[in-house]
């Protein structure tokens, strides 16, 4: 920094203070602060603190102890925290492998009313989760019989069951009408990752006899990597903040039998109250420390090991 | 009007010098031109002239006043970029006319600038359209005439032919230079083609890694180039540089001779050499002589001649045209 | 394309997939939309038949339009999603144009705190939010519903705008500088312009989740007067669980705004996922 201490002109070229940067950045700063980020910080404090003899205080971890291990609410609340990963896992299972098939068949060059089917199966991503909730409840319902007579047409009327209404199959009955409304994402990002892979390197594989199903095991598949990592967190965050489809599909007590309980139905109950049980703020806003701490422990495990291990190919 | 000063010009990125003092004073109707490779820092230079970047210290005087936290539209001076940059959703009347309408000129008067710089450019045709349907030669002289209308003290040009071809690239320099003597206006130009440099410029400035190498007429500094490198930037092919000792000059660590100044002969001369490759360019010829004394040469001769590769050949300098540099790479002024 | 290159076995079996999948994505809609045309009846009779003049009937969508002010609900939809985006939009591209054009301390600090609103979902502080709008009484309003999707939409924006400003060339906003053009001038007059493309993206990706939200209105605007429709017909449906009719013909009713929406931008809405989002 030699040049800074050099005799400054008389006439030091001093910037005048560039306040327009401020004007710019200022309205999106302030809401984005006020509404977004302080909310959030204040909801992690009050996970800290609750009432104590009709004393609002600051109990430490106490509120986490009740949460995990109170028969009040432990049971409740492992009983959300594992539907919550199976759910996630079944659309880590269902959804991402569909979308990366229909990404592929998409991707086929020169392929006829691809732009069809394209606009077609990403439909469903836009409809609100009410629409789709009631839309599966009366399609699946015994009464419309709708599901009875479509399985009939295959044979397979034998296997329909009111699979929303029983607790063992209540939360993957849901889990799947998610994927099914969910599915375009994870085909269009992977299908824009298919198409940023040049033509030549294809070509190449063509020549070197690496072709059909070998050509998207060995070629494809492993420069779309990115995409599907992008494609997990996404589906992470997502699921682990689901809410609304539940909610409409199962109601708030996420029923048959609580079996159909995640995180974000869990907070819902516990932060407003639902029919006799009243609203706990203290034990919401742990419910939601919580549910902020799996997504942060998750998006950072992406951004830190993942995305970081994935090669990333220059093209 | 249109004069410029600059006074011990730094520029410095965190740590890193771009600028390292630049002194340079531009008379009125001058036409400047800063040459030098890619990161010598001659386009910063320029940009500072234009007050879109500051100066980490030092100072810019522009007809005598200090400008150095005048913005960049009060400087009275308009600029021509190297990608064009005409607004693309305007019309090219609106592109040229854009800063006088913000400057608060009568409609008149712009109207009138406009006219008249659209018919020094043959642009008439063309106010109507935007950018995207104009040619890339078309975009060019619209660039140029936005900054005509602006009747600016100091026109500013940033490698302004480099995106154009090699045919356009020719008449666009023509069109320049006719520009600056019917105007008589002053204008830098910044490039890093020495050819460019050479045919349109009243005074080169040959920047190096930040610093003013030498300043000079095309002729002066083809003739009397101050140091190794000015010596090797300017001209093509580029000077011979043989060791001082191969020659016995015990003052010169460094002798250079031009190409076009050393004669060649088969029957004989100075140094003896065999040819190692030919350019038959029509009206040069362009030999390269490894030879057993001085190392390879460049030789170029003026019409065709019949060398191939694998001829001997002997080289001869012509009498006082060797250049000799001592070992910091300064000219030695006691030739012979 | 080489016919050595394709089988018209397998071009078969491709397509033969994708009409599977699309019958399936497609269906449950089309179920919907037919049968809130069709009289109770023909409803369950045949649920697969599209109406037909016997069995046409619009008894559903009078119980809707006598029974729910959905005509209100969609103006509070309309009003608190026009707003929102325009707000995303303006504030989000002008933090864009900041992080982008100019070189100040911190700025990368700011990218990065900006940004973190794109994992971390804003329910996550509901708890708190709710508290802010009750005191600065503002509950059932849809200035609320409005302060929190700005909030909700602005890092995704601020994220993909400036990604798009840094490619308007900076010879262009220099050429505006030397005409006189002030920063703001620039922003406005140059730049805006040219991002044309990406704030429609923007738009739309900001827009569905507003529309489709259920949780905040829930919580933060349940009253009569500013149910969005989203919230309107799930509270209508909860009521008429039993009127079949009357339940298909609001579920159409809220499918409509968005298909209509779909057809005119899906081109956009496709293009903006294809290009940006994976890097």
């Amino acid at each position: 920094m030699k040049s800074r201490e050099t005799t400054m002109d008389a006439s030091a070229l001093k910037r005048p203070r560039r306040w327009h940067i401020l004007v710019f950045l200022l309205p999106a700063l302030a809401v984005y602060t006020a509404v977004m980020i302080l909310p959030l910080i204040e909801t992690l404090r009050q996970s800290f603190y609750n009432t104590v003899d009709g004393q609002y205080a600051f109990v430490g971890l106490s509120n986490f102890k009740v949460l995990f291990g109170d028969p009040r609410w432990a049971a409740d609340f492992w009983n959300a925290l594992r539907n919550n990963f199976v759910f996630f896992l079944i659309h880590m299972a269902v959804q991402n492998p569909i979308g990366i098939a229909l990404a592929a068949m998409l991707s086929i060059p020169k392929l006829r009313f691809s732009a069809f089917y394209r606009t077609a199966i990403f439909l469903p991503t836009l409809l609100s989760f009410v629409i789709v909730g009631f839309i599966w409840k009366l399609i699946l319902s015994p009464i419309w019989g709708v599901a009875p007579y479509l399985m009939d047409l295959v044979g397979m009327k034998w296997l329909f069951a009111p699979w929303l209404g029983r607790p063992d199959s209540a939360l993957i009955a849901v889990s799947l009408i998610s994927v099914w409304q969910y599915v375009g994402i994870p085909m269009m990002l992977i299908y824009a990752a298919l198409l940023n892979i040049p033509d030549e390197v294809i070509e190449a594989a063509e020549l070197d006899g690496v072709t059909g199903w070998s050509q998207f095991w060995k070629i494809k598949l492993p420069l779309i990597l990115p995409a599907i990592g992008i494609v997990s967190i996404l589906t992470f965050v997502g699921n682990f903040n689901a809410f609304d489809l539940i909610y409409t599909v199962q109601g708030a007590l996420a029923g048959p039998d609580g079996s159909t309980d995640i995180l974000g139905t869990l907070l819902y109950r516990t932060f407003f109250g639902f029919q006799l049980q009243l609203g706990d703020r203290s034990m919401g806003a742990t419910i939601a420390a919580i549910m902020f701490l799996i997504i942060l422990a998750g998006v950072s495990l992406y951004l830190f090991v993942i995305q970081r291990r994935m090669r990333r190919y220059q093209f | 009007m249109g004069s410029l000063e600059l006074k011990s010009i730094r520029k410095a990125y965190g740590g890193h010098e771009v600028l390292k003092g630049i002194d340079l004073e531009v008379k009125d109707g001058e036409f400047v031109i800063f040459v030098g490779p890619s990161g010598c820092g001659k386009s910063t230079l320029l940009r500072t002239i234009a007050g879109l970047e500051d100066a980490t210290s030092g100072s810019v005087q522009i007809d005598g006043e200090e400008v150095g936290h005048v913005a960049p539209a009060k400087r009275g001076i308009a600029m021509v970029f190297q990608s064009y940059a005409l607004y693309p959703h305007l019309t090219v009347k609106d592109n040229m006319g854009l800063g006088l309408k913000q400057a608060g000129a009568p409609k008149a008067e712009i109207e009138e600038r406009i006219a008249k710089a659209a018919g020094m450019l043959s642009l008439e045709p063309y106010l109507a359209r935007r950018p995207a349907e104009l040619s890339g030669g078309q975009r060019q002289r619209v660039a140029i005439g936005r900054a005509i209308v602006r009747e600016p003290k100091l026109f500013l040009f940033d490698e302004p032919l480099s995106n154009l071809d090699a045919a356009l690239r020719v008449n666009t320099r023509l069109e320049i230079a006719r520009l600056h003597r019917s105007l008589k206006a002053t204008m830098i130009y910044v490039t890093h083609d020495q050819v460019e440099a050479m045919t349109l410029a009243d005074k080169i400035v040959v920047l190096n890694a930040g610093q003013i190498e030498q300043v000079g007429s095309p002729m002066e500094l083809y003739n009397r180039p101050a140091n190794l490198f000015v010596a090797g930037f300017i001209g093509s092919p580029q000077m011979n540089f043989i060791d001082g000792a191969k020659l016995g000059d015990g003052a010169a660590k460094t002798i250079g001779i031009r190409p076009e100044h050393i004669g060649l002969s088969r029957d004989g001369g100075e140094w003896k050499g065999k040819v190692i490759h030919v350019e038959h360019l029509g009206a040069d010829t362009i030999v390269y002589l490894e030879t057993e004394t001085v190392g390879t040469l460049t030789v170029r001769l003026f019409g065709e001649h019949r060398y191939a590769a694998d001829d001997v050949a002997y080289a001869t300098p012509v009498i006082g045209s060797m250049h000799r540099f001592d070992t910091d790479g300064r000219v030695v002024n006691s030739g012979p | 394309m080489s016919k050595a290159r394709t089988s018209i076995v397998r071009t078969g079996a491709v397509h033969a997939a994708l009409i599977a999948y699309t019958l399936v994505a497609l269906f449950p809609v089309f179920l919907t939309i037919a049968n809130s045309f069709k009289s109770r009846n023909a409803i369950f009779r045949e649920p697969l038949a599209i109406p037909t003049p016997e069995t046409f009937s619009l008894i559903g969508y009078e119980t809707v339009l006598k029974q729910g002010d959905f005509l209100g609900y969609f103006q509070n939809s309309l009003v608190v999603t026009v707003v929102s985006i325009a707000l995303v939009l303006l504030f989000g591209a002008m933090a864009a144009f900041a992080l982008s054009e100019y070189r100040f301390r911190g700025n990368t600090l700011m990218g990065l705190y900006l940004a973190l609103g794109i994992m971390i979902p804003i329910r996550l502080g509901t708890v708190a939010i709710l508290q802010g709008m009750v005191a600065a009484n503002l509950v059932n309003t849809l200035t609320a519903l409005i302060l929190v999707y700005t909030a909700q939409g602005l890092p995704l924006a601020v994220f993909i705008l400036s990604e798009f400003m840094r490619t308007v060339s900076d010879d262009l906003k220099n050429a505006g500088r030397i005409d006189g053009l002030s920063e703001y001038a620039i922003f406005f007059r140059l730049v805006l312009p040219l991002v044309r493309p990406a704030m429609a993206t923007v738009a739309v990706f900001t827009m569905i989740p507003i529309w489709n939200d259920l949780w905040f209105p829930l919580i933060l605007a349940p009253a009569e007067t500013t149910k969005t429709v989203t919230l309107g017909s799930q509270i209508f449906i909860g009521q008429f669980v039993t009127n079949w009719n009357a339940v298909l013909s609001a579920l159409s009713l809220a499918i409509f705004p968005v298909l209509v929406l779909y057809v005119i931008f899906s081109r956009q809405l496709i293009r903006g996922i294809t290009a940006g989002a994976v890097k």
